[in-house]
């Protein structure tokens, strides 16, 4: 028998992990959003103790967060694309999650290592081959006009959204892949033979059983590569690199990459953070819920 | 509306105004600052704002003083040059460290105020590092520079272009010495681009009739060089205006832009045209170099590449320099650095092996550069001369904190596409 101390211990290195690597410079850039810049370099100068910060960077901030103003417009394309990538991302990763979860009985180790086998070169590095492919004189538009498909090459780089969407989606489905694998494959095969014996059909069956299984590693999935999808602005600067389609990352990227204003920077970093915490909120909730469900099936 | 430009307001400029221009403190001693106007803003450290017709000579401190001639070469250990990623031959820091017997590593940063970040933080401490005449006023009144002593660099009277010998910004070159030059103009292929660009009445307005080619028109990502195209646009040619109402103007002059030809933002010229991703582009003399000598795909006709800048007082011109880092252990082994990037033979290979970017030697000219296939004729005004420089020449040079924000908040609302 184990003291109950040990356990509660067992936390501690990750406690620490978290409160070095997460909560300190997430609170220097608080700092920061609430602080002054350096009178000579214009660098940002933190300001530790919130009785002395000052607020009116935030607050003009949170004016141009205000609709029709010029980051509430970023904000809502950020989220377009975010929204339209996850729903994409969905709609790729959940069949290839199923398929090999389900039906991969002898291929699954291949598949899985194939499923990763991306992660194996860096995201920067993926999105410019993507430059090269796209090009005019690249292979999809030689492969489209050979086909037939176009008659003349596309421009698919000439700031598109629906390409930094593709991006997206081409860049983060993995990462919903691999959680989604890991919940299908522990759902019990006995609740789907229970269901089929009840005279579910197939379809039936997946909506009612299966998706309501799955919810927890489709919401893990989605929190994923909707959190980095966010605060992404090197996709949109590779595979477009037009204002029409900057993302609010790309606001936060500009501020902090130079010049006298890195308060700004920080102010964005923490409204964007404070959005995300509600929605984490939220899927905190529906997980939790989803598991009561669970457990009372 | 912007960031700080209305919202901000001048309630929050003024105290930091104050505090750059008096609040800095001189830091005179012995050679104070000084200017040919007398009258012109003060910058970081209450330094006057250098400009091409109001020469500055920037402060020596007593406590940061040159080091003595006639003193041996440091050997041994390592010595580290701080400089942008791909700015500098890997061959020459080799080469150098053969020389003189010494490691030399490179250490990088991505743009110049991330690299006065991590020399203010001394999160680097390197010894020698590059420097660009907007900003020499604040890393000198930071004290992060060492003043250099002449004697180590004979190099720079005797190949530097005379304008260079003692600059605008750095009266007596008591910091720095020069690395590159290159003007600011339109690059472009002319297989694509129907229009005779050098005999429009005003080629920088090019990029407001280039609805042809949307989706194949770029500007420089870089706020001052961009906004300063729009005020040239319109005539205006001091690209040092602190005016919130022509920054503001220019700003709204570039959003045009992506309706008119949904403009790409980036630095890859040398990259996109003559591969065919950009067809007009915004650009720095020393990309179509870069161009043809390092990017053109098979079988590409390098005359199909173009490039013009504005006659001298209506375009920019620019140029990076050299500095000692204040506290280098390796002082004179710095000063030879200074003297050897000044080698006509060291300065020219670097220039067309690498970088692309000219450097101002004498020995370096259109003609030899167009002789000996370097850059072709078709090309040849993508080459400085010293005439090119001069009281009348447009720099784009230091502004006060208040200024800076104009620019960077005109430049936000451009590039948030809104």
């Amino acid at each position: 028998m184990y003291p109950r101390w040990l356990w509660r211990a067992s936390a501690l290195p990750g406690t620490v992990w978290l409160f070095l690597l997460f909560l300190v410079p997430l609170y220097a850039v608080v700092a920061i959003a609430f602080g002054d810049v350096s009178p000579i370099f214009q660098l940002p100068v933190p300001v530790w103790n919130p009785l002395d910060w000052h607020f009116e960077h935030m607050s003009q901030v949170l004016t141009l967060f205000a609709p029709s103003h010029e980051l509430w417009l970023v904000f809502v394309r950020t989220l377009i694309y975010v929204v339209a990538a996850l729903a994409l991302s969905v709609l790729i990763g959940y069949p290839v999650a199923y398929y090999i979860a389900r039906f991969s009985h002898r291929s699954r180790t291949t598949l899985i290592v194939l499923l990763l086998v991306p992660f194996l070169v860096s995201y920067m590095l993926r999105m410019l081959s993507w430059v090269n492919l796209l090009a005019p004189d690249g292979y999809v538009n030689s492969v489209l006009t050979g086909l037939g498909i176009l008659r003349t090459p596309y421009d698919w780089l000439g700031g598109h959204g629906f390409v930094v969407v593709l991006g997206l989606v081409y860049g983060y489905v993995p990462y919903l892949i691999l959680p989604l694998y890991a919940t299908l494959d522990r759902i019990d095969q006995r609740h789907l033979e229970a269901a089929r014996d009840l005279g579910a059909s197939r379809f039936s069956t997946f909506i009612h059983v299966t998706l309501p299984l799955s919810k927890t590693g489709l919401l893990g999935g989605a929190a994923i590569i909707a959190l980095p999808m966010f605060g992404d602005y090197y996709t949109t600067n590779i595979l477009s690199g037009t204002p029409d389609t900057s993302m609010l990352g790309n606001q936060i990227d500009f501020y902090f990459h130079g010049g006298p204003q890195p308060t700004v920077g920080a102010a964005i970093t923490v409204v964007l953070a404070a959005f995300l915490v509600v929605v984490m909120s939220y899927y905190l909730f529906s997980v939790n819920r989803a598991q009561k469900e669970m457990h009372a099936v | 509306m912007r960031v700080g430009a209305s919202a901000m307001g001048a309630s929050s400029v003024a105290p930091l105004l104050a505090a750059c221009g008096s609040g800095g403190g001189s830091t005179s001693s012995g050679g104070g600052a000084s200017n040919g106007g007398g009258s012109t803003p003060k910058g970081p450290g209450g330094i006057a704002l250098a400009r091409p017709n109001h020469p500055v000579t920037l402060p020596l401190d007593a406590d940061n003083k040159a080091i003595p001639s006639g003193m041996k070469p440091e050997t041994g250990g390592t010595f580290t040059v701080f400089n942008y990623f791909d700015y500098l031959d890997k061959q020459v820091l080799t080469d150098f460290g053969k020389k003189y017997g010494v490691n030399v590593q490179l250490s990088t940063f991505d743009g110049i105020d991330q690299g006065i970040a991590k020399l203010a933080s001394g999160s680097v401490r390197p010894d020698v590092t590059e420097m660009t005449p907007d900003k020499l006023a604040e890393v000198v009144a930071g004290k992060l520079l060492a003043p250099i002593n002449h004697s180590y660099i004979p190099n720079l009277p005797g190949n530097v272009l005379p304008n260079f010998q003692s600059p605008f910004y750095d009266v007596g070159a008591r910091y720095t010495v020069p690395y590159t030059m290159y003007t600011t103009g339109i690059f472009w292929r002319s297989d694509k681009v129907t229009q005779d660009i050098p005999s429009m009445s005003n080629p920088w307005e090019i990029f407001w009739k280039s609805q042809a080619y949307k989706g194949f028109v770029g500007v420089l990502d870089e706020p001052r060089e961009t906004i300063a195209l729009a005020l040239l646009r319109r005539g205006i040619t001091d690209i040092n205006t602190e005016d919130p109402k022509l920054i503001a103007q220019a700003g709204k002059d570039l959003e045009q832009l992506s309706s008119i030809c949904n403009v790409k933002v980036n630095e890859t010229s040398y990259q996109d045209i003559p591969q065919g991703r950009s067809w007009l582009h915004h650009a720095w003399s020393g990309d179509p170099i870069l161009a043809v000598n390092d990017y053109l795909p098979k079988g590409f006709d390098r005359k199909l590449l173009r490039y013009w800048h504005a006659p001298k007082g209506h375009g920019p011109i620019q140029n990076d320099c050299w500095g000692i880092v204040k506290g280098t252990q390796k002082p004179v082994l710095a000063h030879l650095w200074l003297n050897y990037i000044l080698d006509d033979k060291v300065g020219y290979d670097n220039f067309v092996n690498y970088t692309g970017y000219q450097p101002p030697l004498k020995s370096v000219t259109p003609d030899t550069l167009v002789s000996k296939g370097i850059v072709p004729e078709t090309l040849r005004s993508a080459v400085i001369t010293e005439n090119d420089f001069g009281p009348t020449s447009l720099q784009e040079m230091t502004l006060t904190p208040a200024g800076l924000r104009e620019y960077q908040n005109a430049y936000s609302q451009f590039v948030s596409g809104v």
